[in-house]
């Protein structure tokens, strides 16, 4: 049985979903309730692969709402991702994504000092972040959308904006090694990191932002959007392409203009129908088929009985990972979420 | 994972635990009472509980026991901090739910009497005992955490029986529930300032106690929208 821990994207969204599903104390309570709502599973999930195989989920809502990180309230933040990683344990689940900001708060917070929680010890190799497949399926949207645009790897600048996340220097290995990318920009916030990703890679050129936008035929937005950053669409080449890795899905309503083309990042579709009611509260298009790669990833953990924290830790994501996630998203039906044509 | 688009702030410092201030004594001296308080009814209760249900009186006597124990290693924690614990202030604490219990074993309503000392009772204990364990000091750390291994089998003689009897017990269970839920709430508002005094966080408690009443609505019966109705009744309003 494999796991998937999610949130909402705001306290309004929270609000609207809790509603729906009759939970009416939630959808009528303010930011400290939710601040001390405890995780619940709200969600049977069944998976079916293009091999036939089948596999059953549950999906863990943790609570946790991005505006208790705005608002300062860390230990809220951190109890919502360690109690939903226990239920998960204590339902018995194998495999368990830590979606949306989970696994950024595990991280970031340093929670595996606290790996306690109550009576239950966490075992980390049952959660993995599903950052390998996130990864692989943005090198899989670049690669596809030049050439839905008719954009030549060969002769373009691709800048990456978290270059030195976990996601971003796999992404980064990822172009280095396995395409013809002509120009690689790296771009985050520590000097240090980047000039360790440089020596790593042997390739790509540290710069800014304001450095970089102007010159990328291809963006892929890894970072979390400090506050204050705003990107002005007239400073991109046209053609440009933009990857969004981030969550909630927010540059392409940011951004339009005539030759930018914005790219839900880390999104793949399945070519059955999935049964789970969760997702249509998800803002994806086709509920039934949509879905972030890092749930999938846990799903196809699942399908092969890989039960193991197949992603976990900073920068440990290795070209061979990238493989194996890619050759397992093929073999079951997942594919790279492209716009319409 | 994605990454997050937003701000990530930064990681909030440890504070460094001072057990002897006036402010922590103080403090103590009246969390002390209730927990002191709070097992020496658990232990009555139990008894009575006993006399109610015959067939696992035996059973519940050993539960009344173990609670005493309990109460006797609080007292000492509190000895070896040097606090008096104010045990008026507790009797005072725990009159409405006292006095809720005993209502109800008069009237021989054994379904209300488990809710609260069986399912409330041992919920707030475990959510309680859990928060306070990381700030604790370091002898009433260890007692606390023996403690909290016990009521969760206590929360479990409860569960158990309720959950045997739920199709006849479900309204019944409702009702205690609607009564007595929102009279934890306000009580735990009373102590507010002292448990943020001994360096506990209020919202955790809250959480972790409806985390232990939650799984303990589900494993007699209830389900999930149930449970999410009656675990934060009264909550919001407190």
């Amino acid at each position: 049985m494999f796991g998937l821990i999610g949130h909402l994207t705001s306290l309004a969204h929270a609000k609207q979903v809790a509603d729906k599903l009759g939970y009416a104390e939630y959808a009528e309570s303010d930011l400290d309730f939710w601040c001390m709502a405890p995780p619940q599973v709200v969600d049977e999930i069944v998976v079916t692969s293009i091999t036939g195989q089948k596999i059953y989920g549950q999906y863990v809502e943790s609570c946790f709402l991005p505006e208790m990180l705005a608002s300062g309230r860390v230990k809220a933040a951190c109890r919502k991702v360690l109690n939903a990683m226990a239920l998960a344990q204590r339902r018995g689940l194998d495999i368990t994504a830590l979606g949306g900001f989970s696994s950024i708060i595990f991280e970031n917070f340093r929670l595996e000092t606290l790996k306690r929680v109550r009576n239950v010890d966490l075992e980390i190799r049952r959660f993995t972040t599903g950052n390998t497949h996130t990864a692989y399926i943005i090198c899989q949207q670049l690669q596809a959308a030049a050439q839905r645009y008719a954009m030549d790897l060969a002769a373009a600048t691709v800048a990456v904006v978290g270059a030195t996340g976990d996601i971003g220097s796999a992404v980064c290995q990822w172009l280095v090694n396995r395409t013809s990318v002509a120009k690689l920009l790296l771009i985050a916030r520590e000097r240090r990191r980047l000039e360790e990703l440089q020596a790593k890679l042997k390739k790509g050129e540290i710069c800014s932002l304001e450095e970089a936008l102007p010159r990328a035929d291809f963006i892929v937005w890894v970072a979390s959007l400090s506050q204050g950053v705003t990107l002005d669409p007239q400073v991109l080449p046209d053609p440009c392409v933009i990857i969004d890795g981030g969550y909630p899905k927010n540059i392409a309503s940011q951004l339009q203009r005539k030759g930018l083309y914005v790219i839900d990042g880390g999104m793949v579709e399945h070519s059955l129908d999935i049964e789970w009611t969760i997702m249509q509260f998800l803002n994806v298009a086709n509920p039934a088929r949509h879905l972030f790669a890092c749930f999938a990833e846990s799903m196809l953990l699942e399908f092969e009985g890989l039960h193991t924290n197949f992603s976990w830790g900073r920068n440990l994501i290795t070209l061979e990972k990238l493989d194996l996630i890619g050759e397992l998203s093929r073999k079951h039906g997942f594919r790279p979420l492209m716009p319409a044509a | 994972m994605a990454p997050a688009n937003v701000s990530l702030p930064a990681n909030a410092s440890d504070t460094t635990l001072d057990y002897s201030s006036p402010a922590y004594r103080q403090a103590y001296s009246r969390i002390n009472g209730i927990v002191i308080e709070g097992e020496q009814e658990a232990h009555d209760n139990y008894l009575r509980l006993a006399e109610m249900l015959p067939a696992a009186a035996e059973e519940l006597r050993k539960l009344a026991k173990m609670e005493l124990r309990h109460m006797k290693g609080f007292q000492a924690c509190g000895k070896n901090l040097k606090v008096e614990p104010d045990r008026e202030f507790a009797r005072a604490f725990f009159a409405p739910l006292r006095d809720n219990f005993q209502k109800a074993a008069v009237a021989a309503d054994l379904v209300t009497c488990l809710v609260i000392q069986s399912l409330i009772i041992e919920c707030f204990a475990i959510a309680a005992y859990n928060i306070y364990i990381p700030v604790a000091d370091e002898f009433a750390r260890k007692i606390t955490e023996g403690v909290v291994q016990d009521e969760y089998l206590h929360l479990n003689f409860g569960e158990r029986w309720l959950g045997e009897h739920f199709a006849e017990v479900k309204t019944q269970i409702e009702t205690a529930n609607a009564q007595n839920l929102p009279l934890v709430w306000k009580m735990l508002q009373q102590v507010n300032e002292d448990i943020e005094a001994i360096y506990m966080d209020r919202e955790a408690i809250v959480e972790d106690f409806l985390i232990a009443y939650g799984e303990a609505l589900a494993n007699i019966g209830f389900n999930t929208r149930e449970v999410m109705r009656l675990s934060a009744q009264g909550l919001r309003a407190a």
